[in-house]
């Protein structure tokens, strides 16, 4: 028999040399083996070689699933939730075994919590992983935003993403969203959702204590630490993804949290931006001809004649300890190379690749030098802060560049330190 | 605090039990009477029964490169956690899922400095452990068991607290063996490699569950027989044999490294698996109240696929319902896993003896059979082997592998494991190849207590410098007409440790 006529979900018997099974068709990656569901729940594999014989018992159902039942609670806040794509929203394919994006209203089974705290109202502009986002995709969202933010039946906003690149969409969302009237709180998972010990039942349910706080900034919620029990309101321009797999994966690099929040109270830790009754104003005019390069030993400099040939009109330099790069004693000079770039209208930042810490160029002489070549230095600023900042300033023509990443707009050089 | 007393928690056990302990692990027989004197015509009832056994291997644990070591000291830190109700693979929540989080959500994990980010959840599991693998293959053939080619590690919803993830990773290896019995052949259905639990510590005030992570991911073999077993005496039998393959091969020895639950259903009735049998000798009651209670169910109609809970007095007590195909979605941090032809023939090629086996080989060395239970025991047949090229004395390798060290140990009142430490092989291989040249076999016992005392091997071979003749006959001239044996009792008191009383007897007889 055929056994290319199976599809995912068939009750199949399958007959070989050794034993006659029976059991549920699951898409295999192998095209030469038939992944088959057993009654006991396992799963195993069998080469298509070893077939003497199958037969389709039942066709394929489709999936009855559990579904949430939604009661609208007509004396809570109602919150929207604008889910992207990410961990928080996988969970395990039956058909194909991999792991794919949720239903929409999947996020709720995890945190039944949420519905105590507040209406969730779900939208989704688009799934993705966060590895695959672009900043059309931060404008994406931030029209979303704009237009929950301007209604007045919403009291707060929650954006679930995954972890990869969910500080860049915070800085976007935080330079995009001027005069914000109320708390956006973007959140996510490093456990998927189909797993009891999904960090993003704690963290759904803090982000919706945001969301209905007094509290009108952008702030990533997550665990403070490997406990299920605290989770952190952290700077949106402030904050970068700092391990690969923890729960705690997000830290808070050259500031402080905004708030502690727990699944039963927010408790503010600063003085914060509170809720405006005035209209936001979206600003989300963007240039992605930006680049993030980090300076190591001995690195040629001639990439900055790449991007300047390739119509780059900006870049952030992650440069070495208070502000160097490799300068007259090195065998790759980068003086010259960015002193003729910067002729050439690009504007070259610099960060401290050290992550933390703030820069300062007087201290050596290294840095003494770089500083005449017309270089900004951004302080304290996060590389990826400082990227994203970059591309929304060059994107608006009339601004004085330099001026403007200096500006400190959206909390992104800690006050103590911005002079 | 309430401490809890789990059948499968070792909570006596130190380190050193995990490692090489000499146990009868198996059911033991005592637990059965013939089933003429029984409360039950087991025929006529229609008793199936089948034994599910889990059996930790003795490497590092399944999903990262920990040690499986058991603690009792302090721990490092603490971690806090909420296990969630999750919908599965197929959409539904499984029931016994459902059961478990209507329970304690909240959980503290005690954490070592021999766990790492894989055993509180923290970071994806690694590759399966080969070694694992392979133990759980040479298993698997030794039950005459098909190995599946393609296998997927799958995830088993455990959300009682037991695993930090919410579930526990296990493979269906093989399938479809058999092992022999008196009565006939027993079927082996399934062999699953999987990582173990971790264990529970207390039940706390506020309703939270505290556990140790020591346990978690050590790999476990588990082997379900078909339910073809009809008496309790078959049970035992069964459970008797598959305890011997299971210790020929890299097991964990000592309390709680092997577990067995077993599967009960009358005719009429649903399966009920029961679990916890903390004291073997309770088996047989256990199952005829089981019966009792399975015969009210029929009576009544109210049989239900359960899990229950095997008590100290032989009754049970319901833990929750018996879990679904629901319950297992594959582990999407692994791809499928693939057993090749040349693994299969790998493992098959180097299969451990059983102890049966190996009791018919040292009989051929002329051991007697207290030495050679004693090596089984001991697991000590490759050390046995080993020793052979140094020495010809079969029986004298035999002890010092075995009662020497037990009388050492009682002597010097130290433990055991102290002193198999300080006789590995190779110091043994030093010693008994001195035999017949530097040394007596008389003296080998003697070495090896000096040693243990702190003597290097060349201090405590050392022949006494002592002039055992002139200071025998200094004796006898000082005081003459003494007995033999005073002279003997003056000469040892006066070199304590330093002669040998065979010596001192030879040289007084050749003077007397």
């Amino acid at each position: 028999m055929e056994t290319k006529t199976f599809k995912p979900g068939d009750k199949v018997k399958i007959q070989t040399k050794s034993k006659t099974w029976e059991g549920l068709v699951l898409e295999s990656h192998d095209s030469s083996i038939i992944l088959l569901k057993l009654k006991s729940g396992y799963n195993i594999g069998i080469r298509e070689g070893e077939i003497l014989d199958a037969e389709v018992l039942a066709k394929a159902e489709g999936i009855k699933k559990e579904k949430p039942e939604i009661v609208v609670d007509s004396n809570l806040p109602n919150v929207a939730l604008i889910i992207t794509g990410g961990t928080i929203s996988s969970r395990l394919d039956s058909k194909t075994g991999g792991v794919i994006g949720t239903d929409k209203d999947d996020i709720l089974n995890i945190a039944p919590k949420l519905k105590e705290i507040c209406n969730p109202i779900i939208v989704s502009p688009f799934m993705k992983m966060s590895e695959d986002m672009d900043p059309k995709d931060w404008i994406k969202i931030a029209e979303e935003c704009e237009k929950y933010l301007n209604d007045e039946s919403i009291s707060g906003i929650i954006v679930t993403q995954g972890t990869d690149t969910l500080h860049y969409t915070a800085s976007a969302l935080s330079f995009f969203l001027r005069n914000l009237n109320k708390p956006i709180a973007l959140t996510y998972s490093q456990r998927s959702v189909d797993r009891a010990s999904t960090d993003a039942s704690l963290n759904l349910v803090c982000a919706a204590r945001y969301a209905v706080s007094e509290i009108a900034e952008v702030a990533i919620v997550g665990h403070r630490d490997s406990n299920d029990k605290v989770c952190l309101a952290m700077p949106a321009t402030k904050t970068r993804k700092m391990h690969t797999s923890k729960r705690d994966a997000f830290h808070i690099i050259n500031g402080e949290p905004i708030a502690e929040i727990t699944k039963e109270k927010l408790i503010p830790l600063k003085d914060f931006d509170v809720r405006l009754l005035t209209k936001p104003k979206l600003d989300a005019k963007y240039s992605d001809k930006v680049a993030l390069v980090r300076v190591y030993p001995g690195q040629d400099p001639s990439i900055l004649e790449y991007y300047e040939k390739e119509g780059y009109r900006g870049i952030v330099l992650e440069t070495t300890g208070l502000g160097h790069v490799p300068t007259k004693d090195s065998n790759n000079n980068w003086l010259p190379k960015i002193k003729k770039a910067i002729l050439n209208g690009m504007t070259i930042c610099a960060v401290a690749g050290t992550i933390n810490g703030r820069l300062n160029p007087n201290v050596y002489s290294a840095g003494r030098d770089l500083q005449k070549s017309g270089i900004i230095y951004l302080k304290d600023m996060l590389a990826e802060t400082a990227l994203v900042k970059l591309g929304w300033v060059l994107a608006h023509k009339k601004w004085e560049v330099k001026e403007k990443m200096l500006e400190n707009i959206a909390d992104e050089y800690s006050p103590t330190l911005h002079n | 605090m309430e401490q809890i007393k789990e059948g499968k928690a070792q909570t006596k056990n130190t380190a050193s039990s995990v490692t090489r302990h000499p146990s009868p692990s198996s059911v033991n027989p005592e637990g059965f009477t013939p089933a003429s004197q029984s409360a039950h015509d087991y025929k006529k009832i229609g008793l199936k029964s089948g034994l599910e056994i889990h059996q930790q291997l003795d490497t590092h644990k399944l999903f990262c490169n920990c040690p499986s070591i058991l603690r009792n000291d302090e721990h490092k830190y603490e971690v806090k956690r909420t296990l969630n109700p999750v919908v599965g693979e197929t959409g539904i929540v499984d029931v016994a899922a459902k059961h478990e989080a209507a329970q304690n959500k909240d959980f503290i994990y005690q954490v070592y400095d021999t766990n790492c980010l894989v055993e509180i959840d923290e970071e994806p599991p690694h590759t399966i452990n080969q070694e694992a693998l392979e133990i759980a293959l040479q298993i698997a053939h030794l039950l005459n068991c098909k190995i599946f080619p393609v296998t997927q590690i799958m995830r088993k919803t455990v959300i009682n607290g037991s695993n930090t993830t919410g579930f526990q990773r296990t493979a269906m290896i093989a399938h479809d063996g058999y092992i022999e019995i008196s009565t006939g052949k027993i079927s082996i259905d399934a062999l699953m490699l999987e990582e173990d639990s971790a264990r529970k510590v207390s039940v706390n005030e506020d309703g939270t569950v505290t556990y140790k992570l020591d346990r978690l991911g050590i790999p476990l073999v588990e082997i379900a027989t078909g339910p073809h077993m009809h008496t309790p005496e078959e049970i035992k039998e069964a459970a008797l044999k598959l305890g011997e393959i299971l210790r020929a091969c890299k097991v964990k020895r000592g309390l709680g490294t092997i577990r067995q639950d077993v599967n009960i259903s009358i005719e009429g009735s649903k399966r009920v698996e029961i679990k916890g049998f903390q004291d073997p000798k309770m088996m047989k009651k256990t199952i005829d109240l089981e019966i009792e209670r399975q015969k009210k169910c029929v009576e009544e109609n109210t049989c239900q696929e359960e899990v229950r809970n095997a008590l100290p007095d032989g009754t049970t007590e319901f833990l929750r319902p018996m879990p679904g195909a629901a319950r297992m979605y594959p582990e999407t941090d692994h791809p499928l896993l693939k057993i090749s032809r040349e693994l299969m023939d790998r493992t098959k090629k180097n299969l451990p003896k059983l102890a049966s086996e190996h009791k018919s080989y040292l009989s051929e060395f002329g051991l007697n059979d207290e030495l050679i239970k004693l090596l089984l025991k001991q697991n000590m047949i490759e050390e046995f082997k080993t020793l052979l090229h140094s020495c010809d004395n079969h029986e004298l390798i035999a002890k010092t592998l075995t009662l020497f060290q037990k009388e050492i140990s009682r002597k010097e009142n130290k433990e055991l494991k102290e002193i198999n430490e300080i006789f590995d092989a190779h110091m043994l291989e030093s010693i008994l190849e001195k035999v017949g040249k530097d040394i007596s076999s008389n003296d080998v016992k003697g070495i090896m207590l000096k040693i243990v005392q702190g003597k290097t091997l060349s201090e405590a071979t050392e022949k006494s410098d002592v002039d055992l003749r002139g200071e025998a006959e200094k004796l006898i001239a000082e005081k003459p007409g003494l007995s033999q044996g005073a002279y003997m009792g003056l000469l040892m008191g006066k070199f304590k440790g330093q002669v040998s009383g065979k010596d001192v007897s030879e040289v007084l007889k050749k003077i007397l």
